[in-house]
């Protein structure tokens, strides 16, 4: 059976499993045994990938198909400050998993979306996950968090999402709120109102915001950055979400 | 009047013929691929299995109340009159138990083709689906005119089709409140632990409770449905007969006036059966339009035949005024209480907007707007009665009351498209779940929605007219009731300083919420039972929630069915052995307030119950059409408790109110000589 070395950001650790991704995926949001569920978002890396630091040999030589012939499903080779140490040359596919299982596969793209202007929100996913509203666009927020910081706070490696904001990012203060399901508007509101009256690129919206959050939320894709590199997976058009892979949208869309 | 009465039972046959023709037709489109045909097929049985252990207990009960009305009636009038009275009741149970089954089964046939077809659009599969719905009202209106009729020929007695409409009543209150319990305990368990616990979405193939959901849409909203409009239809129809045949006039005149309802009766099914030709929908148009103007259509064709026929065969013009009277409040009620439940219209919008407060906040706003919703619907049965009662009374040849049961009777005429229009939503809704199920195409889910969201509106509209309908037949019923014991010389007064007579009041007007109580109990205890199912099979069998494992769905269509008869028999005997324990034991007076007591919170709950939870229902959908949030939104969590909340009562307790105090009318008119002889107070 082949390997596989996925690399999960939602909690933060790299897995061997040998199951593939969208069985992974339906696996790690729903479990086997136990009655669980929760969104999933993690990629695959290449299995070749190696680093001193993390024991990814091991984590392979243990992972073994159970006795009766089942496949192993996953051998947690590390939890803790992964993304920093992983490549972006490594990473292939980024996989977008629903409560219920469905499995959506991202590859990323040679190029970043253009910036439509207005404010911005961020989710920050891995290593920690508070909510941002920022003037900057994707590429420059990246830049301001992990290559050139203008505060103390830093980190070595990211992945966030930047959030649809419709109206608001063009009219906080009284644009309409239309579909979008964020909890307390209005402080959301004044974030992003502060945005136009203070000298801050930045705002903190929430400090402990779930990592997970509905995917329909997503404005243009998922970024992923390590100081050298950032990488983006743009998600499909609503359109051809529907058309091509209608079983994750409606799930999605719960 | 014989001629009128040979052409009555050729309409019966025409409307079953054409039921069955279209049945037919129906039954030769494609069913689809094996995946298709299989989920139709789990659903099917398990419909059928409902069925069978409902009409298998109804048929129980039907004997039983035959037996007790041969021996009543046999003691009090004569042997061959009770075996009469009996016989006609069973008939009338009969006949509700083969349009409601016809109906079903049709509708279980036609949600596979309905949403095969919308693989080439939506004009062949609204097609689809409309003929299926239409098979349920031409069968209705057909098996009505047909038994009424039939059993008014034989007997030449009014009093006689009271027993086949009783009959008819008693299977509609059985049928409807188990159906109302069955769907939502399916209904809200599926949703509870599917989408909440699990998060999975409606209708997927993975939750247990899936296929008795869509077994429940058609117990409950096609079978359950039909039989409630079927017994409003020949209850009105038999209350007008009865205070026809009490008019001071000739012979042959009293001969026409009674026959005069079933004459009306006729002429709405020709009407339906022309105006069903109107209902098309090309490609990009709207179901919902095409739906309202069918119903349009049939109230001009109506009321042009009542014109030409009240002309024609010289009857009182007071009688056609009364006619047209009901039929125009009915249409009109009809439309304004889609003001309240409407997607985009005020209240639905106010519901959601406050959602985003909190639950409790969508509660009483949703709940406040089901009180409002009264008024204009009470209103327009007080102008509607009142129009039928003076323009009667003016007349030398008619009195008011019977002006009142003609306007009953020119509401409901139209049944065959009304019923046609709402038996469209649940097939559409069921549609779309196989579609769902069966993995078919983004654009056959697409043409599902925009069907189903007109199915919506049509049971919004359908729905308003029948509990107002209901409302004029129960006070037809009433006056029925006054003049049959007026006949055995007792004359009812109600005066407000007797105690016997307040007493009885507030025992009739407890029934409607006590009875409301019971069966929306009997939903959450009943779905507790399920959830607990469902939760077992995801918990001892990992493979469903991945989808590489079947669920267990019989077992749930299984709990279901027990527990839905389970849970009828308290409610039964509620609803036919109150009245007789009034009448007999506090008397006629007693009873006769009884009855208006009954009525008044009837009718009232049965509007707050329908239009709550309507606006409930839309207020969540309103906000899933991405407002105030959208799906996820706190606004949407307290929307869903609010249409959680709202479920039972707009598929339960509500609709099955209007069959409750039709049921307490008609046992009280049908026992009303045994009552005035025998009675120990009062």
């Amino acid at each position: 059976m082949d390997k596989h070395l996925y690399l999960s950001m939602i909690p933060e650790a790299l897995i061997v499993s040998m199951l593939s991704p969208e069985d992974f995926g339906a696996y790690y949001a729903v479990g086997t045994e136990k009655k669980s569920r929760g969104q999933a978002i993690f990629c695959e890396v290449d299995p070749n990938f190696r680093h001193d630091e993390l024991p990814i040999e091991e984590g392979f030589r243990r992972c073994v198909p159970h006795e009766n012939g089942d496949p192993k499903r996953s051998i947690y080779i590390t939890i803790y400050r992964v993304l920093e140490r992983v490549p972006l040359e490594a990473i292939r596919t980024l996989y977008l998993v629903t409560q219920d299982g469905r499995v959506l596969g991202l590859p990323p793209s040679d190029t970043l979306p253009q910036d439509t202007g207005g404010l911005h929100l961020y989710q920050e996913i891995c290593p920690i996950h508070p909510l941002i509203v920022s003037t900057l666009g994707p590429q420059e927020f990246y830049d301001l968090i992990v290559k050139t910081p203008a505060s103390l706070l830093t980190v070595p490696a990211i992945c966030f999402a930047e959030m649809r904001l419709g109206e608001l990012a063009d009219n906080p203060e009284y644009g309409s709120v239309g579909d979008l399901p964020y909890p307390n508007l209005d402080h959301l509101r004044e974030c992003l109102a502060d945005l136009r009256t203070k000298t801050v690129h930045t705002k903190m919206v929430d400090r402990i915001s779930p990592a997970t959050f509905p995917y329909r939320t997503l404005k243009s894709g998922v970024f992923l950055g390590n100081g050298q590199k950032l990488l983006f997976f743009p998600l499909p058009s609503q359109e051809e979400l529907r058309a091509r892979h209608y079983r994750w949208w409606r799930s999605a869309n719960m | 009047m014989d001629i009128w009465l040979i052409i009555n039972l050729v309409a019966g046959i025409i409307s079953v013929g054409a039921a069955i023709a279209v049945f037919n037709w129906v039954k030769k489109q494609d069913p689809g691929t094996e995946r298709a045909k299989k989920v139709a097929k789990w659903i099917k049985d398990g419909a059928e299995s409902y069925l069978k252990k409902l009409y298998g207990a109804l048929g129980m009960l039907a004997g039983g109340m035959a037996v007790i009305l041969l021996i009543v009636f046999g003691i009090k009038e004569g042997f061959l009159y009770g075996l009469w009275m009996a016989l006609a009741f069973v008939l009338g149970a009969a006949c509700s138990a083969v349009a409601g089954y016809m109906g079903m089964m049709i509708a279980v046939e036609a949600n596979v083709r309905s949403a095969t077809a919308s693989e080439k659009g939506l004009n062949p599969a609204f097609n689809v689906a409309f003929k299926a719905g239409s098979v349920m009202g031409l069968a209705m209106v057909g098996l009505a005119i047909l038994g009424m009729t039939i059993v008014y020929l034989i007997w030449r007695s009014p009093q006689i089709v009271l027993g086949f409409s009783f009959g008819a009543s008693t299977l509609a209150l059985l049928a409807k409140a188990g159906g109302g319990i069955y769907t939502k305990t399916a209904d809200i368990a599926a949703d509870l632990v599917g989408k909440v616990e699990v998060g999975i979405p409606e209708d997927d193939p993975r939750n247990p409770a899936v296929v008795a959901d869509n077994v429940g849409d058609n117990v409950g909203d096609v079978a359950g449905m039909g039989a409630d409009i079927f017994d409003s239809y020949v209850a009105s129809t038999v209350a007008a007969m009865l205070l026809g045949a009490t008019l001071s006039l000739t012979t042959d005149e009293v001969t026409k006036y009674t026959v005069l309802p079933l004459i009306l009766c006729m002429l709405g099914s020709f009407a339906s059966l022309i105006g069903l030709q109107f209902v098309q929908v090309k490609e990009g148009g709207k179901p919902g339009t095409s739906l309202n103007n069918g119903t349009v259509y049939t109230c001009i064709i109506f009321g042009v035949m009542v014109v030409a026929a009240m002309l024609l065969g010289g009857f009182d013009l007071a009688a056609m005024w009364a006619t047209l009277a009901g039929l125009i409040t009915g249409v009109i009620i009809g439309f304004t209480s889609d003001f309240f439940t409407g997607d985009d219209r005020p209240p639905v919008v106010e519901t959601a907007k406050v959602s985003g407060s909190g639950a409790a906040i969508n509660i009483i706003t949703g709940f406040s707007y089901g009180l409002i919703s009264i008024a204009p619907t009470v209103i327009g049965i007080v102008v509607a009665m009142l129009i039928a009662y003076f323009v009667g009374e003016a007349s030398s040849v008619i009195t008011g009351v019977y002006g009142v049961g003609l306007a009953a009777v020119g509401m409901l005429a139209i049944s065959g498209m009304i019923v046609s229009s709402d038996a469209y939503g649940p097939i559409v809704d069921n549609a779309r779940g196989i579609a769902e199920m069966a993995g078919m195409s983004e654009e056959v889910v697409r043409v599902a929605d925009i069907m189903d969201a007109a199915g919506n509106t049509a049971k919004a509209i359908t729905k308003g007219f029948a509990i107002s309908a209901a409302a004029l037949t129960v006070l037809a019923l009433f006056a029925a009731y006054a003049s049959e014991m007026a006949i055995e010389g007792i004359n009812i007064t109600l005066s407000l300083r007797d105690p016997m007579v307040i007493a009885g009041m507030f025992l009739g007007a407890m029934t409607p919420p006590l009875f409301s109580a019971l069966t929306m109990l009997s939903v959450t205890h009943n779905a507790f039972d399920m959830i607990e199912e469902i939760r077992r099979q995801f918990r001892e069998e990992p493979g469903i929630l991945k989808g590489t494992v079947e669920p267990d769905y019989v077992k749930c269509v299984s709990l279901a069915s027990q527990d839905a008869l389970k849970a009828l028999i308290l409610p039964a005997f509620l609803a036919v052995l109150l009245p007789l324990i009034v009448g007999f034991l506090m008397g006629p007076e007693s009873l006769g307030a009884f009855l208006g007591g009954a009525i008044v919170t009837g009718i009232l709950f049965a509007l707050l119950m329908a239009n709550a939870g309507g606006t409930w229902d839309n207020a969540k959908k309103y906000i899933e059409s991405g407002n105030f949030g959208g799906k996820g939104s706190e606004a949407h969590k307290a929307g869903v408790v609010g249409d959680t909340v709202g479920d039972p009562f707009k598929d339960t307790a509500g609709p099955s109110l209007n069959t409750l105090i039709t049921v307490m009318s008609l046992v009280s008119s049908l026992f009303a000589p045994v009552i005035a002889a025998f009675h120990i107070f009062g």
